[in-house]
Parts: structure tokens; sequence; C-alpha cells
């Protein structure tokens, strides 16, 4: 090897932990879904499932830190239907909501079509799902709809809410969030991801932002992603 | 749903039996029953001929051998896949690089690791009630009547169903591909007037190249490049406008943007090869040659004209040493080929001359002219010419190639890409040769032979026509708007005056001989329609 080709080093890892992790979650899901097999406590594999899922998660964001770091990330925006776009999200998520004694679902105008990163903004989506995984009691809900000419949508749980501490924040770059005592496992980076692929959406003068609100339609936390 | 699945053949391809078992038992779980496996590109090929597939889902990253997507381009080029199959590619990495560089051969989706069975599920239903919903669509497609799809299409965007902006993509490619630039023009600017999308702005930008207003097109793509900096197709035609403003210097830099952005497109890598060579920059056309050498080794897209690039441009750099050798591969990489001769005596051409070896290049010289005369009237035959000619322009034979090009110039009047080829290699070799004039000359020939066997159709004097239009085409057998028009006038004869099989077999003649020079020209559809319509009554 003459140089350390650093891009390729990453996509290979990231191609054989994707793999193992598939493996898991495939196993994990068969194992979870099949009434012969006895677990001495399902919550156990449950919790291996939601660990597999939120490593993915971060994976994904890795890859794309990388690219923003290299420059390479576009923003490829396509006219999305959002009831297909979050029941496949839904889909995507049941079986490991379940496992965990929580119900998932979604709302949203059959007709509603949004612009966006299709991959980008499920990135996003999944990020802050994982976080409502641990937060929730017995529900999580996606929603999504039109406000002021933007698109919002939103990944609320009826936990206990976000803390007063985050809710008054507005900056989510790294080294504003490094000063702040978070959640312990809180993944404040997830934010400064959510917040620049936000802003990676623009439309005229517009761009895209994300809020963190308490008590919406559920009693507990809100992310809202606001897209133009 | 579980019959859904049941009915349906299934493929998976991934290089790890535990992915192959794991997808399977999903896939099982779903209701599914036919389910084959294969571990690498060769086996999915051979399945994939032995039998139809509805459904294949294929692993991006398959070690040595081909690629994912090499998969897809080969079952494509090969027609393996059927209208209504679904080709899904399954990647680790975000697909993004993929969805950009992959213009002309795109999976029907893409699947990122890993992913439950319920998404999987989801996302299979939503893609076979598309491919139901489009049927009829795709139906028309595979016919070649480009007319039916877009009559199909336009029933479908009346209800305004939720892939809407699909449907108007769809619409907006069919039409700009008809030679319907007025309709796509308006599909277009109806999907911009909602929302500024980069897909669309391009449409308009190759409607714009294509009624040769070349300053506005390179202005649209230019605008495109600078908002979406990574929109690969932007580039590749803002190069073609660049091309044809005879801007070949600038080309050449947009091109290698391109490849900086999406470097695994064998096809862009060859085109900068072929530019940079003629440029005079040979390392610059060696070091793409070689890319594309390297890529296209699993690919279907190899070719004997890459390693006769790369030849010329080691040449070109002075590696003569170097360049002979890869030469003498040709024939080894290739030994069913039949064009491999061909390329190689014409590498051997450049090769020896560089070295100052006169009668070497003279004998592969002849070794090509023999080959050409053998291909005959193939697939690639103005490709073929245009290769010899630069053989013999680098020869200094000035006459030949003079006479060649012009021939080369008959048969592609009104092909924008390979005048500008021939523009290019006359501007920048030493061949003192006016393309432009010649060009001129043989485009108001084939004009005035056009209008004059209109008109005479019009007047019902038929047998003048079709003696005037048929002597046309054997004059110019390689014109494929000639060809065309010969058949148009034996078809409008019959129409009126009734069919023999004498004037029948002429005109499948002249289909045939399109069909083997470019066999995706829209208008092939319209003179088989008629043809169909004839014989069938």
């Amino acid at each position: 090897m003459d140089k350390l080709d650093f891009s390729t080093i990453l996509a290979s890892s990231i191609h054989d932990i994707k793999n193992s992790l598939g493996l898991i979650l495939t196993n994990l899901e068969d194992l979870l879904g099949n009434p012969a097999n006895h677990i001495a406590d399902p919550r156990q594999a449950s919790l291996l499932q939601h660990e597999a899922r939120r490593a993915n998660a971060n994976l994904n964001q890795l890859l794309i830190f990388y690219k923003l770091g290299q420059d390479q990330l576009c923003v490829n925006i396509t006219a999305n239907p959002l009831d297909e776009f979050l029941e496949e999200i839904i889909a995507e998520n049941r079986s490991v909501c379940q496992a965990l004694g929580l119900r998932i679902d979604h709302q949203c105008d059959t007709e509603l079509m949004g612009f966006f990163d299709i991959e980008l903004v499920r990135g996003v989506l999944e990020g802050a799902i994982g976080n409502a995984r641990r937060y929730a009691r017995t529900q999580i809900q996606l929603n999504a709809e039109l406000m002021e000419g933007f698109l919002v949508i939103r990944v609320e749980d009826d936990g206990v809410g976000f803390p007063p501490s985050m809710l008054a924040q507005t900056d989510y770059r790294p080294q504003t969030l490094s000063s702040i005592v978070g959640t312990p496992g809180h993944t404040q980076l997830g934010l400064y991801f959510a917040a620049h692929l936000a802003q990676l959406h623009r439309q005229g003068d517009k761009c895209g932002s994300i809020r963190l609100v308490n008590g919406h339609l559920l009693p507990g936390g809100c992310f809202e992603l606001w897209l133009p | 749903m579980a019959d859904l699945f049941a009915a349906k053949h299934f493929l998976i391809v991934d290089d790890f039996a535990d992915m192959r078992t794991a997808l399977k038992r999903i896939l099982n779980s779903l209701g599914a029953i036919h389910i084959d496996q294969a571990r690498n590109g060769s086996e999915a090929i051979a399945k994939m001929q032995a039998r139809h597939y509805d459904v294949v889902l294929c692993d991006y990253n398959l070690g040595t051998g081909k690629d994912g997507q090499q998969i897809l381009e080969e079952a494509r080029v090969r027609q393996l896949l059927g209208v209504d199959s679904i080709f899904i590619m399954i990647t680790a990495e975000n697909t993004r690089e993929m969805v950009m560089g992959a213009v002309e051969y795109a999976p029907d989706s893409y699947l990122s690791k890993p992913f439950t069975k319920e998404f999987l599920q989801t996302r299979l239903t939503k893609l076979f009630e598309r491919k139901a919903h489009l049927y009829k669509v795709n139906q028309a497609l595979l016919a070649k009547d480009p007319a039916g799809a877009i009559r199909e299409l336009d029933t479908l965007i009346a209800d305004h169903p939720s892939n809407l902006s699909e449907l108007l993509k769809l619409k907006s490619e069919i039409c700009i591909e008809s030679n319907r630039l007025d309709e796509a023009q308006s599909v277009l600017e109806q999907v911009l007037a909602i929302r500024e999308m980069p897909w669309a702005r391009l449409g308009l930008g190759k409607i714009q190249f294509m009624r040769k207003q070349f300053t506005q097109a390179a202005e649209t793509f230019s605008q495109i490049i600078e908002q979406e900096r990574s929109f690969v197709a932007a580039y590749d035609w803002l190069a073609k406008t660049q091309m044809a403003q005879r801007q070949y210097a600038e080309a050449e830099e947009t091109l290698k943007l391109a490849a900086r952005l999406s470097p695994r497109n064998i096809r862009r890598q060859g085109l900068i090869g072929d530019i940079a060579l003629t440029n005079n920059h040979p390392e610059t056309a060696e070091l793409a040659y070689e890319q594309a050498v390297g890529l296209a080794k699993y690919s279907v897209f190899n070719h004997p004209a890459l390693f006769a690039g790369l030849a010329k441009s080691k040449a070109a750099a002075g590696k003569r040493e170097e360049a002979l050798k890869v030469a003498e591969q040709i024939p080894k990489v290739f030994p069913d080929h039949p064009e491999a001769a061909l390329y190689q005596a014409t590498a051997t051409v450049f090769v020896k001359a560089k070295a100052g070896d006169q009668a070497g290049a003279q004998a592969a010289l002849a070794q090509a002219e023999q080959e050409l005369a053998r291909l005959n009237e193939g697939a690639r035959l103005s490709q073929h010419a245009l290769e010899l000619a630069k053989a013999y322009a680098e020869l200094g034979q000035e006459d030949k190639a003079a006479a060649l090009l012009r021939q080369v110039i008959a048969n592609n009047h009104d092909d924008e890409d390979i005048l500008t080829q021939i523009i290019h290699l006359c501007q920048e070799s030493k061949l003192n040769y006016d393309a432009e004039s010649a060009i001129r000359e043989v485009q108001g020939d084939v004009v005035r032979t056009n209008n004059e066997g209109v008109r005479l159709i019009k007047q019902g004097e038929f047998d003048a026509a079709i003696k005037l239009l048929s002597h046309a085409a054997e004059e110019m057998p390689g014109n494929k708007t000639i060809n065309l028009n010969a058949a148009k006038a034996l078809l409008m004869y019959m129409e009126r005056r009734g069919i023999t099989n004498d004037l029948i077999a002429q005109v499948h003649h002249y289909i045939n001989r399109v069909q083997t020079l470019a066999p995706d020209d829209w208008r092939l559809g319209d003179v088989r329609h008629r043809l169909r319509k004839l014989t069938q009554t």
C-alpha cells in the first residue's frame, strides 16, 4: 500500500461492520419472533436489538460526517410522498419497538409531498427515533405537516421530555455542545448531525433547522425537523 | 400478501453465505417460495440467462470480479431483465455516489444494510405496485412505441398519483428521447414552476443542446453545477456542449471534474482519454485509459478500443515499450472479439510511428485497412472508420484520411457526436482537411435529396421518389436518416397502392440497417408500427 487511503479503509470497514450488524439483527429478530424460543429475559434480547440499531445509525452518521469533512456530501432533493416515507421508517422500527414494549405509529395527510434528500432525512429520523426509544414509556409517534411554508416532521414520545437546558438551546455546533452537561449516553453529536443536515436543505433564502419541544401531541419530548 | 411473494421468482446475489441465508429466511417468512442464490457476478449472470427473475436482490460489494453495478449493466445490456423485473441494489454505504454516478443504468431501488423483514416487505410491496402501475407504459417502451408510452403516462398523470413527480420525470425523458422537444419543455417547466429541481433543469439544458442553442445550454448546465456541485450528469452535458462549441480544452477539464466526483464510470474515463489524446495531453489520456481498462476488467463495456487508447497515449507520452506491450495484449484479452485485430493494428500504427519505425507503421496500417474491410457494416462502423482515419492522419496520408472522413460524414450528417469528433480530429492533428465545409456540403445534399423525395411523394410520383431515396440509401448505407426515409417512402407507396412482398422485404432491409447501427433510434418505432399496420390488414 503506497498511500493510506482512509476513504477506502472506512468504506470497507463499514461494509464489514454492517454485514455483522445485519446478521445480528436478522438473527435477533428471528429469535424474538419465534414463540418456540425460551429466552430467560426477553428484554435483554430487545436491548441488544435496540443497541445494534443505534450502532448502525451511528455508523451512518460517521460516514456522513466523513463526507462532510471531505466536502464530498451533496444533497439530492427529490419529491417524496410523506405517507410512504414514514410508513417505511415505521416498518424498519416496528419490531425493535414492539420488543421494547413500545407502540410506534405515524400520522400525516396521505396527499402530503415533501422535497428533501430521502437518505439524509432518514438518517436524521433514525437518530431521533433511537433516542425516543430510550425515553418513551409506551408510545412513539411520527407525524408530518406543512407549517409557515415549511415541512415539519416530528418524532414524539410519551416520556419525561427534554431537560430545560436542551429546550433552551438554539446552537448545536460541537464546541457549544461540549460545554453543556448532557444526559449520560445522550448523543449530543446526534443533534449537531441533525442540525447540520437540516441546514443543507435550502430553498430560495429559506433553510432547514431542528427544534426540540416538549408536550406536542404526546406528553414527552418532541424532535422537530423543519424543511423548506 | 403472501400470495404476492409466493408467485414470484427471486435471485439473491451475495458473496457471503450467511448473508444469503439470512436474506433467504427473510424472504421465506414473507411467503416467497422460489429463491435462487448466486455467490458472484458470473453465477448471477448465468442464473439470469437460464431463467427470468421477478426480483434480483444484489449486494453491491462482491469482492473480486463484477460488482453489483456491473451485474446490473450486463443484465440490462444483454436484456436478461424483463420490463417488469425489479433489480434492487443492496449497499453498506450510503448510496448517493451510486445514485449520482449511475446515470444510465440505475437499479429500481437501493437498500441500505441492515434492514428488517418488515422494511423489505414494505419496500417490495411498493415496488410491485409501481411496476404494475407502469406496466402499460413499460410495454409500450419495450415495443419502442414512445407515442404509446406517453399516452399511457398521460392517463396515469391525470389521476394525480403520489408518484406524480416520478411520472413527469419519465415523461420528460421519453419526450426528449423521441425528439418531442416542445412537449418535454412544457412538462419540465410545469415541474420547475413548483420547485427548482436539478433533474428538470438538466432536461431543459438537454433540449437547448438538441436545438443547437449551445450558448444557452452551456449556461444552464453551469448554473446547475454552481448550485449542485456533485450533480455529475450536468458536467457530462456541459462537456458535450463545450465539444459542440469547439472548446476542447474546457471540455477536457469539465470531464476531469466529473471523473473526480464519480471515478468509476468507464465510458466517461474513455471519453476523457479520447479528448485528452486529441488535445495532445498524453499524460491525462494515459491516466484516464489506465482507469478505464482497470474498471472494465469484469464489465460488459470492456472493449479493445480502451486498450488501443492506452497504447496510443503511452506512445504519445514516450513510453514506447509499455505502449507496444499494451497493444500486444489486445488479442490475448479479447480472443474472440471481432474488433480486436483492427484496434491492435491502429494502436500499432501509432506506437511504431512514434518510434520512428515507418515500415512497421505502414505494415500495421495495411493490416488495419484489411480489418476495416472485413468488418464491413458492423454496428460500430463509423467508430472503426474514424479509428483508421486517425491512423492515416498520424502517418500524414491526407488523401486517404479525407476520403474516409467524407464517407463517415455522409453516413452521419446529423450525428452531432461523430461530427464533433471529426472536427476535433481535423483541428488538432496535422490533417489539412476542411471538415466544417465538407459537413455543410453533405448536409445540404442530404436535405436536398430528402426534400425532393418528399415533394415527389406529395405529388404522387412514387416511383421517382422511391428511386431517388433508395439510390441515396445505397450511396450512404450507414446513414440512418436516409435509410429511414427510403423505408418511409416505400411505406407511403404501399399505404396507397397495396403491398408487395418485394417492397416489404426492402423495407425490412432498411430497418435492419438502422437497427444494427442504432438499436435505440426513436424513429424506428414509428416505421415498425406502420409496417405492422400494413402487413396486418
